[in-house]
């Protein structure tokens, strides 16, 4: 009964789905413009990642192998658009934010690549288990990249200015290059933090 | 031939069961989604007529602009609902930077603006989005045809542009200037209560 713990934390740093194995990078990079955007979407995705995990791993039996993909992908996109939906319902002004991105959660292959990998090959629960590690540290990367571009970009944090009226925006960082910067230095930074 | 069956129910049985979850879904979040969409409205209507009530759901008339395209222009009732209080009608601006940007804008019956929202746009974040702030909307508030140059600073008129972003400033004015000529061609007919959709409480008013 070992090592539920272990599957956990394996996505928050030995296999973050983002600093280490580089996954998802599509949403990263486009949305992480300010915290509570990658909060959000990092939110999202681990919601369908650990549903779509926990289906996939009780049909394990049921699927046949050939037609796999296809049913991973109906899974997949069948929650993406359940969230789609429950956020134009209730949490709608950040779903006008997210936009066309909450949609393309369908095609993040962090999540097609943790069923295949993972979910279709282990129990329930350890699936589960893994879909929640790895959302959260998706979610946690998304936040800190969103972080750091905020403060860099318009200097705010959650919208409130923190770095006074003297600071100048650096306007590239909430732009697109802005997201590889933060990013590029963001996974050296991981690198050799796991090095030492 | 089994195996291929097999296939066959399988993907068939999940799309199936997927379907069905997502009517369930949509069928709970339709009324939610819809109640949200009507807030924005009611939300960008007080916006732009500050100060006045306006119902999206009843008062409203449905017009044509100059091009022929449909335009439904919501009004709020003044004293007794007798007479138009205000107007507020959708335009679009088609040359912003980046797609077509979405715009209420308000106007009193003497010609003046109660104030401009962006309904929806994609311009540049960071700076074409700046059109968003309060602090710039804001500047349209009061003007009209007769005390404003609906252009943007850089181009000899009245209106600020923003730092490093003069094209969405500029769709918008261009915009909200056709917006207020429409409405100077069309006052008559916008301002006159007894057609179109009635206020809901009819109550006071003698027919």
């Amino acid at each position: 009964m070992s090592g539920y713990g272990q599957e956990f934390t394996k996505g928050l740093w030995k296999e973050n789905p983002v600093f280490r194995m580089v996954l998802g990078l599509c949403p990263l990079l486009a949305v992480t413009s300010t915290a509570i955007n990658g909060i959000a979407m990092g939110l999202a995705s681990t919601f369908v990642l650990v549903c779509s995990n926990t289906v996939v791993s009780s049909l394990r039996s049921i699927i046949p192998d050939k037609v796999r993909i296809p049913s991973f992908i109906i899974v997949i996109a069948s929650f993406v658009t359940i969230v789609d939906l429950t956020m134009n319902a209730w949490a709608h002004q950040v779903h006008k934010t997210l936009g066309l991105f909450i949609p393309l959660i369908v095609v993040n292959c962090l999540i097609l690549g943790r069923s295949e990998a993972f979910a279709s090959r282990n129990p329930v629960l350890r699936s589960v288990i893994d879909g929640f590690g790895m959302g959260v540290g998706f979610t946690v990367a998304l936040f800190l990249l969103g972080t750091v571009r905020e403060i860099i970009g318009s200097g705010t944090f959650f919208g409130y200015p923190i770095l006074g009226t003297a600071y100048t925006d650096v306007l590239v960082m909430i732009l697109p290059p802005g997201a590889f910067l933060a990013m590029g230095v963001m996974l050296g930074a991981f690198n050799s933090l796991d090095r030492t | 031939m089994t195996s291929t069956w097999r296939l066959v129910a399988v993907l068939a049985g999940i799309c199936a069961v997927a379907g069905f979850a997502l009517a369930g879904v949509y069928e709970v979040t339709k009324e939610p989604i819809a109640y949200q969409k009507k807030l924005e409205v009611i939300r960008s209507l007080d916006a732009v007529l500050p100060g006045l009530s306006t119902d999206p759901d009843s008062f409203f008339l449905d017009m044509n602009r100059e091009d022929g395209t449909p335009v439904r222009v919501f009004r709020s009732p003044g004293e007794g609902g007798a007479t138009v209080a205000g107007a507020a009608f959708q335009v679009v601006a088609p040359d912003g930077y980046s797609g077509n940007i979405y715009i209420m804008m308000g106007v009193f019956p003497d010609g003046k603006l109660g104030g401009i929202e962006i309904l929806s746009h994609a311009e540049t974040p960071g700076l074409g989005s700046l059109i968003e702030k309060e602090e710039w909307k804001g500047i349209f508030r009061g003007r009209s045809l007769d005390n404003t140059n609906f252009k943007v600073k850089k181009d000899g008129g009245d209106i600020d542009q923003l730092t490093g972003a003069t094209i969405s400033p500029r769709a918008i004015s261009g915009a909200v200037e056709k917006g207020l000529i429409w409405f100077r061609d069309n006052r008559d007919e916008v301002l006159d209560a007894a057609s179109g959709a009635q206020p809901a409480t009819t109550s006071g008013v003698t027919s």
